[in-house]
């Protein structure tokens, strides 16, 4: 049973179809890359997983249950993770508190409880401190130390990605949506963010679905493409297989001029 | 029969005043999401400036020029005076608060409102300032007609108000600066990087508004004859109502929810009774948040993910 | 690789001096600074000590009452401020909440309900009473699930104008109507009682440190950072597990438990309660003193409404104390916002010599001009008799016309000052300030119940313009 699967999903808006009839599959410890143009209805694609949008046809079902009609945040809790295109940190608390909010799934801590000071309340206070401090420490020297008690908007773009990922990570996700992790990243950075993919899939065998421009990053990461265009599928299979697929370089480049000055001949 | 008729005009009339006072919230709204608690004292100030105008010119027994005069000067001076004070008061309270938590203008706008009313009321005392519209326009000169029975002053009151929103409209619709209004309220940074003055068209707005406002002013104390520091609170509290109910930002709505709220007050306080009319018409406003939360005539509100 | 640790260039200074806290230079910094740096269950049991040894200090029943009214709007800020400063909801219908605790008191301990009434201890009611509020809290709090921000403010706004109106108009004889609820119990439990006002200063206290503990473990653990992580951005909350709906409701409803609490100890000390009580102003009251505390930090919601009642309710009552803030806050204004030192000497010798002159020329022109003598009493008179122009009183007392002028004056040349820059702005200053200390004598003082507001008014715009985030509270980063 796959961990994740899109089954002829579609999703429209009044006239506009921004899905058609998706089908897509996540297995566990399988590194999924979505690419496609601009518009092509990947985050969309995010947001119908994570229940932001309910689609308006077929199914989407993880570890064998029905996802649709959920509430976002029980969702996560049964295991969706996600990342945003354009962050979405809490940036007034602090770098580690950005980590420990994400636990709030995680834990049971009544107001009773933690007002009268009983016991669950220390052992879950000390439990989600050292995961937020374990979590943060994946990242190596970037989020370290005085770090944890810095505001989150003082860190760097590429920092911040960092802690969204982090972030993502602490609600203990068995499937990772990581929306464009490598925009706006220098080369360096990129294949910083590669590698890290590489680790997520190796040391957490989670399942990850990414969306990318950066080939460099498609290429490095991932067991399988699928390419997206108008909300449609229009190619599905390793990287090579899709990077060269007419349709893929269609969408992305347009016809070939002198194909089409054939065509009309 | 007689009393329907009544209780519709009374509404309409006051409907209209709550009409023209939500168009300014909504406007204001519209352009800089800007809940103007302050915009109830605009309404007062343009009261008192009808009721010393009216003084100046001997009082209402005794004026010395021509009726329709003194009216033209009481609605030009109170529409512009007051929204003189309003382009003043965004100046200095809001415009450096343009891109402050939204608590800030709130607060401040409150701080404004306290200004307002305490100023007048340092200036001109808390007592009812009373003059007879009668003594000016006699009750006589109206529409009385079988079971109609409806005096100048109302009648002059609804067909004011309705070329002020027709005139609203078409300004907003149909020429650049209502053009460059939209424009600013959908996306202040892209209008500014197209070239519009952003400045000045919220400066017009504000204009615009309280203008709106200080006329319903003098209007209401043509009608109902009394002016004090304290009328803009619960005037402005039911225009606010109004905005909302017919969705806040929404010109149309204005007018809808204004209209409305002023027949639902007309009628529970005639057919009812008057001490439930507040209540009742709190009670119309959540009902219509909690089942249409933009407003009747507003338009929802999209989030990019 | 990058990965091995700071690389020469920018990695390096990061790691040698990342750490390094930057302040802002004058108070602002040093505010900041000392809330960093004072534990916080430290400087609780400090203010506490504060607390009990100014009631132990002996100061007349006037003092106390105002400090009485002190912890009371400290103790609805703070509750305030759980809905307002951590969830980030705007909830202007907490006034409701306060009354509602009042008039719950005031049924369960006088005999308004039935001819015997009812009396029950306050240690039964009050709990009662609190749950209900929450409760109610809840309510309040539920459309929230469908309206965000501004249209979430509007609803709760008319709740709190829609409990006046209630407990105005609706059951006469059960609610008392526009005339109240009379002849409430005190606070008795266990055979003692409370009803000496010193009595209920040490309860309000207590309360205050004990809701603020409290609430200081709920802020420090999940819930505390959940509430934080939907003011941020409720949408990416819910996707990180956390229970949008739920955990803005559970605002609601502590907040409004600990503005019922404060109610019932209001109605005890009170013995009686009206519908005007509750109504938008005193909301704007604690508002005022949340926002200028520093919404966000409890202790700066303390401070705030310490700040607030001491002026409005205190000092202001008072012509003396009244010029003594007034001419404080100018002077004070000054310092902090003339930034070269000549040029605040110079404007503050320039503004003396000028009234000084002015004040001889005006006299020898028209000595009635100048009869009347400074209204505030006290050593600030006696320093600026000579100094300020004052009409005498025209026969009748209000409005006074000149009076009246002068403000209307400076708030003309107040507006003018703001557009300009530099020397010029200087320059006008002095006029102004002279000016505003005429207006002052002349009118301002003479009614106190009118300047007070008027002040607060202006203080609530000014703080808004300066510095938004209120004495304690920390400048946040919000993506418009």
């Amino acid at each position: 049973m796959a961990l994740l699967e899109l089954d002829h999903v579609s999703l429209a808006f009044g006239g506009l179809k921004a899905l058609s009839e998706l089908e897509l599959t996540v297995d566990q410890g399988e590194v999924v890359s979505i690419i496609g143009p601009n518009g092509a209805g990947k985050s969309t694609v995010f947001n119908v997983i994570t229940g932001l949008y309910t689609p308006t046809g077929g199914d989407v079902r993880f570890e064998g249950r029905s996802l649709v009609g959920l509430r976002p945040d029980k969702i996560t809790r049964r295991g969706v993770a996600r990342t945003f295109q354009s962050l979405r940190l809490f940036l007034n608390m602090s770098v580690i508190e950005n980590v420990m909010a994400a636990t709030y799934g995680g834990t049971r801590a009544t107001p009773l409880e933690q007002i009268l000071l009983l016991p669950r309340r220390w052992s879950e206070g000390r439990r989600v401190r050292a995961e937020a401090e374990a979590l943060l420490s994946f990242f190596g020297e970037r989020l370290a130390g005085y770090r944890w008690e810095q505001p989150a908007y003082s860190l760097s773009y590429a920092n911040r990605r960092r802690l969204e990922i982090a972030r993502a990570l602490a609600t203990k996700p068995k499937l990772l949506l990581l929306d464009e992790p490598a925009a706006g990243m220098n080369p360096n950075e990129t294949h910083e963010v590669t590698e890290l993919i590489g680790r997520l899939r190796e040391e957490l065998g989670i399942g990850i679905l990414v969306i990318e421009h950066d080939m460099h990053v498609v290429a490095g990461c991932s067991d399988r493409v699928i390419a997206l265009d108008h909300g449609i599928e229009i190619a599905a299979g390793s990287f090579e297989e899709v990077a060269n697929h007419p349709a893929v370089v269609e969408a992305y480049l347009g016809r070939d001029p002198e194909a089409l000055a054939g065509d009309a001949a | 029969m007689h009393k329907f008729i009544q209780e519709l005009v009374n509404g309409l009339t006051t409907g209209s005043v709550y009409a023209l006072i939500a168009l300014g919230y909504s406007m204001v709204y519209g352009i800089l999401k800007l809940l103007n608690f302050a915009h109830g004292d605009l309404f007062m100030v343009g009261a008192f400036i009808g009721y010393f105008v009216i003084q100046w010119f001997g009082g209402p027994a005794a004026l010395s020029v021509p009726v329709p005069i003194v009216l033209l000067v009481m609605f030009v001076l109170a529409g512009g005076g007051v929204g003189a004070l309003g382009v003043v008061i965004e100046r200095f309270a809001y415009r450096p608060l343009r891109d402050a938590p939204r608590i800030a203008p709130l607060i401040t706008a409150l701080g404004v409102s306290f200004f307002l009313e305490n100023t007048a009321l340092l200036f001109f005392g808390a007592s009812y300032h009373i003059y007879n519209t009668s003594d000016f326009i006699p009750f006589s000169s109206g529409i009385h007609i079988g079971a109609l029975d409806i005096d100048m002053a109302r009648i002059m009151v609804i067909v004011l108000s309705v070329v002020l929103m027709i005139g609203l409209r078409l300004i907003v619709n149909r020429t650049q600066l209502g053009r460059q209004m939209r424009a600013v309220a959908t996306d202040r940074e892209a209008a500014e990087m197209l070239g519009i003055n952003v400045d000045y068209t919220i400066a017009a707005t504000f204009f615009l508004g309280s203008a709106l406002a200080g006329v319903s002013g003098v209007m209401w104390g043509l009608v109902f004859n009394s002016v004090w520091n304290y009328m803009g609170f619960l005037a402005g509290l039911k225009a606010f109502t109004a905005a909302v109910v017919g969705g806040i930002g929404s010109i149309s709505g204005a007018v809808l929810g204004g209209l409305l709220i002023g027949l639902a007050e007309s009628f529970i306080t005639g057919y009812v009774s008057s001490t439930y009319t507040n209540l009742i018409v709190f009670g119309i406003l959540i009902a219509v948040m909690l089942l249409r939360p933009s407003g009747l005539l507003g338009r929802v509100q999209l989030q990019k993910v | 690789m990058s990965s091995q640790g700071p690389s020469i260039g920018v990695d390096e200074w990061v790691a040698r001096s990342g750490e390094r806290r930057g302040y802002s230079p004058g108070w602002d910094g040093l505010l900041e600074r000392i809330n960093d740096r004072v534990n916080w269950w430290l400087g609780l049991a400090l203010a506490a000590g504060i607390g009990f040894a100014f009631g132990q200090a002996g100061f007349s029943s006037f003092v106390m009452q105002v400090a009485f009214n002190a912890l009371l709007l400290a103790l609805l800020a703070v509750g305030l401020n759980i809905a307002v400063g951590w969830a980030g909801l705007l909830d202007l219908g907490y006034i409701g909440f306060f009354g509602f605790g009042a008039y719950g008191f005031a049924l369960l301990s006088s005999n308004q309900l039935s001819s015997s009434g009812v009396h029950l201890q306050a240690w039964e009611s009050v709990p009662l009473v609190m749950i209900g509020g929450a409760i109610l809290g809840l309510l309040v709090g539920l459309p929230s699930r469908r309206l965000i921000g501004d249209y979430l403010a509007i609803v709760t706004l008319f709740f709190g104008e829609a409990f006046v109106e209630f407990t105005n108009n609706v059951a006469p004889s059960k609610l008392g109507g526009p005339n109240g609820i009379f002849g409430l119990d005190p606070i008795r439990g266990f055979g003692s009682q409370i009803i000496s006002l010193k009595g209920y200063y040490y309860l309000m206290l207590v309360l205050l440190v004990v809701t603020m503990v409290v609430l200081r473990l709920l802020d420090t653990s999940r819930t505390g950072r959940a509430w934080r992580a939907v003011r941020e951005d409720p949408l990416a909350a819910s996707l990180m597990t956390v229970p949008v709906n739920r955990v803005k409701l559970m605002a609601f409803s502590f907040g409004a438990m600990v503005a019922a609490l404060a109610g019932a100890a209001f109605a005890a000390e009170q013995t009686n309660v009206f519908p005007t009580n509750f109504d938008t102003s005193y909301l704007i009251l604690i508002y005022a003193a949340l926002i200028l505390g520093g919404a966000g930090s409890m202790a700066g919601a303390v401070l705030g409404a310490v700040v607030i009642e001491a002026t409005y309710d205190g000092f202001l009552r008072s012509p003396h104390w009244a010029g003594v803030i007034f001419y404080g806050l100018i002077l004070l204004t000054l310092l902090v916002k003339l930034r070269p030192w000549r040029r605040l000497a110079g404007v503050l010798v320039g503004t003396v010599v000028f009234g000084f002159v002015v004040y001889a020329i005006v006299h020898a022109i028209s000595p009635s001009a100048t009869a009347g003598g400074p209204q505030s009493g006290g050593f600030v008179a006696d320093l600026v008799r000579n100094w300020v122009i004052v009409p005498a009183p025209k026969a009748g007392t209000i409005p006074a016309g000149p009076g009246n002028l002068e403000f209307a004056a400076v708030i003309c040349l107040l507006i003018a000052l703001v557009q300009l820059r530099g020397r010029w702005r200087s320059i006008l200053m002095i006029p102004t300030i002279y000016l505003a200390a005429c207006a002052w004598e002349s009118r301002l003082v003479g009614q106190p119940s009118i300047t007070r507001v008027i002040l607060t008014g202006a203080v609530l715009i000014v703080m808004m313009n300066s510095r938004p985030q209120g004495l304690l509270g920390v400048r946040r980063v919000e993506i418009v």
